[in-house]
């Protein structure tokens, strides 16, 4: 079960694509009450990008996202994870993809409470039984600046705290694509740009590739490249000017 | 608020059905032995309605004293002659009715098990209850009639022999009748029927009856004649008319099978208290769960007390469907118990089951009532959540503070429950009352213990889970935290199987002593090595059959040991009977005030006293005491010696001479005897020769050597222990059903966090693994618990059984495997759970709020 899954030599995206979706369509319910949540998507992402994906509720942002990373399964089309076609693996696959490839940040943190910070951060390796890179593992809490608080747990932490912990949890397997579901959702201010910065920090310094859903102006602004969908289709994708201007695209999507 | 109530029961549809499933064993098991109870009493009934038809005057002797057979002694037939002399008696009959066997003609039993087969003697047709169906009633000294049910189960016709050993030889007969008793069950017992003479030669009842029958001339009341009847016959003799003959009869039948009824509701009420624990779990963690839907009716403008109502009324509900359930399961359980008493000997008789309406109206209340009950303080805590809960992500209520009066409870129950244990040691009272004030005492600790448990839980869940954590890693990790994340929970879990698992390891614990106790003896006290007995060990053997095998060549001596109940300063006690001339060779007893020699010495009108005795009457050597007989005789017999207590009183409180036996007790048979082999003599060659020389006499007469008769004595004692096992297992399954409502409660708290762990990259089978190691580590906890719990409890209880002899033994092994049993078990519990904990939509558990 510890097989790593093989990039198809095959593929057919540019080499620069890590996530590719072609054709993307997901129709939850039938006749009258039939909702087309996608209704075809064609999206790459480029390697080390930070990508926001925004639109208003019932877009089909979130279930974009899911489909990309995986937990959901688009009605037609196909999409593409680090070369390996994910649409149609069984779900001993998709966890072993999920092991292998993929980083999540969730808009409620969630920790296990009963695990200290950096039992939190060290779970994905523990899960898969693979023996921690101890230089990367203290360089991912010293970038998140959690050094002295590596033996608390998820109680006696901030909000913020928590969820820079959960951002050092995706990183530290140094996943092909991290996937952050509305990440600062739950925060301040302050907590909301520390995380945001520290995205921000991981594509740069280490060429991470990041997709967030995301309905805060401010924190797609953070982003290379801000994608907007509406009624299930995309309709917006170009690299994100200001906060305000994000706003004024929001207002024009309504 | 109650349509809300129902909408919100059947949301959670299956959640409620797991909690009724907790009360419906217990509720099933009162049901189930309510009805079988009242069948069995209703097919007594029947029995002796029918037996008396056609009897308007019954006449039996009275039993001074009761034995433990419900035998009573017969009377002179001189009496026929007045009763028949009385005015307004048509037509008088003595007849007997005595405990023998009935084998076919290859010497084997015609009944099953326990159930007594019976010689009776005919009786003139007018007077006769048994109809004939086939053939005729016996005419001649060789005939004899077969109910038809016992010659169904033996395969035997008309034209067949069986034998009929009573008290004296076998004795073969032709079957020339098939009777019952007007449709009614016997249930395995069996009737044969002789001719009068035979009937007393072969019950060694000379010139006696057992009952004497009347009719009446017509136009003369019952009551009319049985008064009359009453003036001319001695006060030992009972004079009733047909109808209260069958009424006390049935009576009787009643009280002794109440022991029955009673040990069966007692399972039914630990299974109860099981489940009590699992509801109060299924609640306490519900009304957690829904805090914030409680929050949100607290800002509708609910009251505190309709919250509390919805919860209750929820309460109401699943234990009225959990009684109704139960009582259907129950009348299903009664026909299963009726087999499982007839798969271990008690075959008891049937008819139509009985369905009184106490039996329904006792179920629900209880059922209901426990359920209430159960989820009271769960429902009370539903009433503290504030408004602002509606609004909030996690608010705790209740708890913290009451560590204190919790622990102040669990303190003082501790120390009433020791307190009762070590009152009833101290003041060394012995039977029911001191059983009953134990259990008593067991249960505040029980209950203490799980009331503190939650303070236990923590460091013990760390120990049991050690080594699941080096076996599974971080699932066996994780699944150690989850236990221990909400204490009380996983405390009360454990609790209720902690309970099942105490009565297992006890009885077990109990049971290893009485086995080990009993070999004991036979090791050390029992000189004689071989035994004869009757069938089972439980029905008398002919002096003549000792008398024949110490003939054998190669026994030296044969001694024959006879017991009678019999009373002593109204108290009744056992007395036993030996042969003073070989009673030495055969047995080891020892003296606290006098030597063996007494034995030897024994003379008629003298009597050895046990220990015990001789402290609670004060009677000493050279004292006389008087000793009431079941025949009424008093006779004043002098103690010449007092026995020391510890050898499981193999002689009763009181030993006479055989003779003084028969004479005055009115036993002329014996109940076992001992046979001392010759020196130099090969103990299974003497044994088989003996066997070849009672089995065409008396083919009932049982030869065992020391080995077989401790096998004897072990398969009683652990047909029994089988028995228990199977009542308390009811509790047991209870408690893992506990296990598995509250796994799935947990997991469903917990969607989010499982969907996490499966989101970066935990894969089914490790969400399986921590499931099910979590149910181990509760599992084991429980066990763990129990099993301290019996063994403290069965040390206790040994003690004051110490100085009869009893010596407690631990099977360490045994509880090793009950632990290992219980792990497994837990695993087993956690097949649905894991199951559906893997089958979580990973997108569904993130996106759930």
């Amino acid at each position: 079960m510890e097989s790593t899954l093989e990039a198809n030599p095959e593929s057919e995206a540019p080499q620069s694509s890590i996530v590719t979706a072609t054709g993307l369509e997901r129709i939850y319910g039938e006749g009258e009450a039939e909702v087309r949540a996608l209704d075809g998507v064609d999206v790459a992402f480029e390697k080390g990008r930070f990508t926001s994906i925004m639109g208003p509720s019932g877009s089909g942002k979130s279930t974009l996202m899911h489909i990309l990373a995986g937990l959901d399964k688009p009605t037609t089309g196909k999409v593409r994870v680090d070369g390996v076609e994910i649409t149609g693996l069984d779900d001993g696959e998709l966890t072993q993809l999920r092991r292998d490839k993929l980083g999540f940040v969730f808009q409620f943190f969630n920790l296990l409470p009963v695990l200290s910070a950096e039992e939190n951060i060290l779970l994905p390796l523990s899960i898969a039984r693979r023996k921690p890179d101890k230089a990367w593992v203290d360089e991912v809490i010293e970038r998140v600046g959690l050094t002295d608080r590596r033996t608390h747990r998820p109680s006696e932490l901030s909000g913020g705290q928590q969820q820079r912990v959960a951002v050092a949890r995706a990183l530290v397997t140094r996943p092909a694509v991290l996937f952050a579901d509305e990440p600062t959702g739950n925060l301040d201010s302050k907590a909301s740009e520390d995380v945001l910065q520290l995205l921000r920090g991981s594509v740069d310094e280490y060429d991470q590739t990041v997709i967030m859903v995301t309905h805060e102006p401010d924190a797609a602004a953070h982003g290379d490249r801000l994608i907007a969908l509406r009624d299930g289709k995309l309709v917006h994708d170009a690299p994100p000017v200001s906060a305000d201007a994000v706003i004024e695209l929001l207002k024009t999507l309504a | 608020m109650l349509s809300l109530t129902f909408k919100n029961l059947w949301a959670r549809k299956w959640r409620s059905l797991m909690t009724a499933v907790a009360v419906v064993f217990g509720i099933a098991l009162v049901a189930g032995t309510y009805v079988l109870t009242d069948t069995t009493n209703g097919a007594f009934d029947d029995i002796f309605v029918k037996s008396n038809e056609g009897i308007d005057v019954a006449i039996t002797s009275r039993a001074q004293v009761e034995q433990q057979d419900g035998s009573t002694p017969a009377f002179s037939d001189k009496y026929l002659k007045k009763v028949e002399g009385v005015d307004g008696v048509k037509i008088a009959a003595g007849s007997l009715f005595s405990q023998g066997a009935i084998l076919d003609s290859e010497g084997d039993s015609t009944g099953g098990g326990f159930a007594p087969q019976f010689i009776a003697s005919e009786l003139p047709e007018a007077l006769e209850s048994l109809e004939v169906v086939e053939g005729h009633r016996p005419e001649k000294a060789d005939e004899v009639s077969l109910d038809q049910a016992a010659a169904d189960r033996s395969d035997l016709k008309i034209g067949d022999t069986v034998q009929l050993v009573g008290t004296g030889k076998a004795t073969p007969f032709r079957i020339v009748g098939l009777t019952q008793l007007g449709g009614a069950s016997f249930g395995g017992t069996s009737i044969a029927q002789v001719l009068l003479p035979q009937a007393q030669k072969l019950t060694g009842k000379q010139g006696e009856f057992d009952q004497i029958s009347v009719q009446a001339d017509p136009g003369v009341s019952p009551e009319e004649l049985r008064d009359r009847i009453t003036e001319v016959l001695p006060k030992d003799l009972r004079v009733e008319t047909g109808a209260e003959n069958a009424k006390r009869s049935s009576d009787d039948i009643r009280e002794s099978l109440s022991f029955l009824s009673i040990a069966l509701l007692a399972f039914a009420a630990i299974s109860l208290f099981v489940g009590s624990f699992v509801i109060f779990n299924v609640f306490s963690i519900t009304v957690a769960q829904r805090t914030r839907e409680f929050g949100m009716l607290r800002t509708l403008g609910a009251k505190r007390g309709q919250i509390l109502r919805t919860v209750l009324i929820e309460g109401f509900l699943i234990g009225l469907v959990a009684s109704i359930v139960g009582i259907v399961v129950g009348i299903g359980l009664a026909k299963g118990l009726s087999a499982v008493l007839s798969a271990v000997g008690a075959d008891l008789p049937t008819k139509a089951l009985v369905i009184e309406p106490r039996t329904i109206i006792v179920s629900l209340v209880i059922g209901i009532g426990v359920t209430l009950v159960s989820s009271l303080i769960p429902a009370l805590r539903s009433t503290r959540v504030p408004p602002i809960a509606a609004l909030s992500e996690n608010i705790v209520i209740g708890g913290k503070n009451r560590l204190l009066l919790r622990s102040i409870v669990a303190a003082l129950l501790t120390v009433l429950g020791i307190g009762l244990i070590v009152s009833v040691l101290a003041s060394g009272s012995e039977g029911g009352n001191a059983a009953l004030q134990m259990g008593m005492g067991a249960l505040a600790v029980v209950i203490a213990i799980s009331i503190f448990s939650p303070k236990i839980v923590r460091p013990a869940a760390s120990l049991v889970g050690a080594p699941l954590e080096r076996i599974g890693g971080l699932t066996g990790r994780l699944a150690r935290e989850n236990s221990q994340r909400n204490p009380s929970r996983t405390a009360v879990t454990a609790a209720a199987l902690m309970i099942g698992l105490a009565l297992v390891s006890f009885v077990t614990i109990f049971a290893s002593g009485l086995n080990s106790s009993v070999t004991k003896v036979i090791d050390q006290d029992l000189k004689g090595e071989l035994t004869l007995q009757g069938p089972g060990g439980f029905n008398p053997i002919s002096i003549k059959a000792v008398e024949a095998a110490g003939k054998v060549d190669g026994v030296e001596d044969a001694s024959a040991i006879s017991f009678s109940q019999v009373k002593v300063d109204g108290g009744s006690k056992s007395l036993s009977s030996v042969d003073p001339s070989t009673i030495n060779q055969v047995m080891n007893i020892e003296f606290d005030d006098g030597s063996p020699q007494d034995l030897t010495n024994l003379k008629d009108g003298q009597v050895i006293i046990s220990k015990d005795l001789s402290d609670s009457t004060g009677a000493s050597v050279g004292d006389s005491i008087s000793v009431l007989s079941q025949t009424g005789k008093k006779p004043n017999l002098t103690v010449t010696g007092v026995m020391a207590s510890g050898n499981l009183d193999l002689l009763g409180d009181l030993v006479v001479t055989q003779n003084e036996m028969i004479r005055t007790f009115g036993v002329d048979t014996a109940f076992f005897a001992l046979l001392k082999v010759a020196p130099g003599q090969d103990v299974n060659t003497v044994q088989k020769r003996v066997e070849d020389a009672l089995d065409k006499p008396f083919p009932t007469a049982d030869v065992l050597n020391q080995d077989e008769l401790k096998d004897s004595q072990k398969q009683q004692i652990n047909g029994l222990l089988a028995m228990i096992y199977v009542l308390l297992a009811l509790a047991v399954v209870v408690s893992l059903v506990g296990i598995v409502v509250t796994l799935i409660l947990s997991i469903y708290e917990r969607t989010r966090e499982l969907g996490m762990l499966r989101a970066i990259g935990m894969s089914r089978r490790q969400v399986k693994r921590m499931v099910r190691y979590e149910a181990v580590i509760t599992a084991v906890l429980g066990a763990l618990a129990g099993l301290i719990l019996g063994v403290i409890f069965a040390f206790l209880l040994g003690i004051p059984l110490e100085s009869e002899g009893f010596t407690l033994s631990y099977p360490i092994v045994t509880l090793l495997f009950i632990l290992l049993l219980t792990a497994v078990a837990g695993v087993l519990a956690a097949i649905y759970p894991a199951r559906k904990a893997a089958k979580l939509d990973v997108l569904e558990a993130v996106s759930y709020e």
